[in-house]
């Protein structure tokens, strides 16, 4: 079976701490070759192997011609090795990893030249924790409860 | 031999009867003949057509002496079934198909044990998006920092489901902002008619589709909220716009 030869031959690649590392968190042993790592320490690989990692499956409702599908949808091959247990990383990765960006953000050339030095921090989707977003109202309420004014007597 | 030279006679004498007289080869095929064989020459003729089956018992009897002369009308066998008792052609082809699929079935399974698996562990590894995909909303800022959006609320007159709320006032420099952007996304049906309609790429819709979230309340987005997400996720917007540059 390929299925238990890729395992043990994912094992001899990774090591037997990353091995642990991956069973953890992703459930299979992969490897690649190491694309990048973000701010929070996730690291990105990529294995364009179509022998170890299935190349992406050209859907039954693209109509295109069979060149321009294998250049639409490149390989699934690139995963993350997270270090959180929710989440898989910023939007520039987010981007690489959707197969939306075809180089990883470090050596991207657009997507350098576009970030703003204004750009924030990457959060998380919070919902269910403390600093869950609540909703509330950015103008000045139309309707005020009337306050009654008492002007001192004797003026 | 000595059968052949026996029969000979036979057959000579059975020709020079009806009247012909055959050279030595025309005897031997004669010979060969159903209807000049001895004991076809003896059976009892019987009559002509439909009738030799008989009604009575349905045994087949004797179709007399004109068996190479019958034409497509007369075949003997016409009113005969032989498969009447056993099962039928479609019996048969379904028993054979079935059992075949069962294999084929299999086959595809012992096919997938020496595949890579087709697996796909989300959230650490996704599946293909596109870069016009259209997931959660974003405002978007020039890159000097000013918010893009104008307040002139073509988003909000286009949006099918009604979903956008926009109040403007005038800033203290003089230009008109929105003090209120509210998008409720539980009335969005992400058509993407907003950022089409926009005339300064100021509402976007990202690629990000990981917002679910616990209550209903935390879908009511407001300014700060979609500034918030513009600003996180600027670089792969605008990287997205860049990729599409030559189509807008």
């Amino acid at each position: 079976m390929v299925s238990i030869a890729r395992y043990i031959r994912g094992i001899r690649q990774v090591g037997i701490r990353e091995w642990w590392h991956q069973m953890q968190y992703i459930g299979d042993v992969k490897s690649g070759k190491f694309a990048g790592k973000d701010q929070f320490g996730n690291r990105y690989f990529e294995n364009l192997n179509a022998e170890q990692e299935l190349p992406g499956a050209c859907f039954p409702l693209c109509l295109c011609a069979l060149n321009s599908c294998i250049a639409r949808s490149p390989p699934m091959g690139r995963f993350c090795a997270a270090r959180q247990q929710r989440d898989a990383g910023p939007a520039e990765w987010h981007s690489w990893l959707s197969h939306i960006r075809k180089e990883p953000p470090p050596v991207d050339a657009v997507m350098q030249s576009v970030s703003p030095p204004w750009k924030a921090p990457w959060i998380e989707n919070l919902t269910g924790t403390r600093g869950a977003y609540r909703c509330y109202n950015t103008v000045k309420p139309k309707i005020e409860h009337w306050q009654p004014k008492v002007t001192a007597r004797g003026k | 031999m000595s059968l052949l030279h026996h029969r000979l006679p036979l057959a000579v004498a059975a020709r020079i009867a009806s009247g012909r007289i055959p050279t030595v080869s025309t005897a031997l095929i004669a010979h060969r003949l159903l209807s000049t064989t001895p004991r076809r020459l003896h059976a009892e003729p019987v009559q002509e057509g439909p009738s030799h089956v008989s009604d009575v018992s349905g045994r087949i009897k004797s179709p007399g002496l004109k068996t190479a002369t019958y034409t497509a009308q007369d075949e003997p066998d016409k009113y005969v079934d032989p498969y009447k008792n056993g099962p039928g052609a479609l019996d048969k082809a379904a028993h054979l198909f079935f059992f075949t699929e069962i294999l084929r079935g299999m086959w595809i399974v012992l096919e997938n044990f020496f595949r890579p698996p087709y697996t796909i562990m989300y959230p650490y590894e996704k599946g293909p998006l596109s870069p016009r995909f259209r997931g959660e909303h974003a405002l978007r800022r020039y890159p000097s920092g000013e918010e893009r959006c104008i307040a002139c609320k073509l988003c909000e007159a286009i949006c099918p489901a009604q979903a956008i709320t926009i109040e403007s006032e005038t800033r203290l420099d003089g230009s008109r902002r929105t003090t209120k952007y509210d998008i409720d996304m539980t009335k969005c049906i992400y058509c993407g008619f907003c950022q089409e309609a926009c005339p300064v790429d100021a509402i976007v819709e990202t690629q990000n589709q990981e917002f679910s979230t616990e209550t209903r309340e935390e879908l009511l987005y407001n300014k700060e909220k979609l500034l918030a997400n513009g600003d996180r996720a600027e670089a792969e917007i605008a990287a997205n716009l860049h990729s599409d540059h030559v189509y807008r």
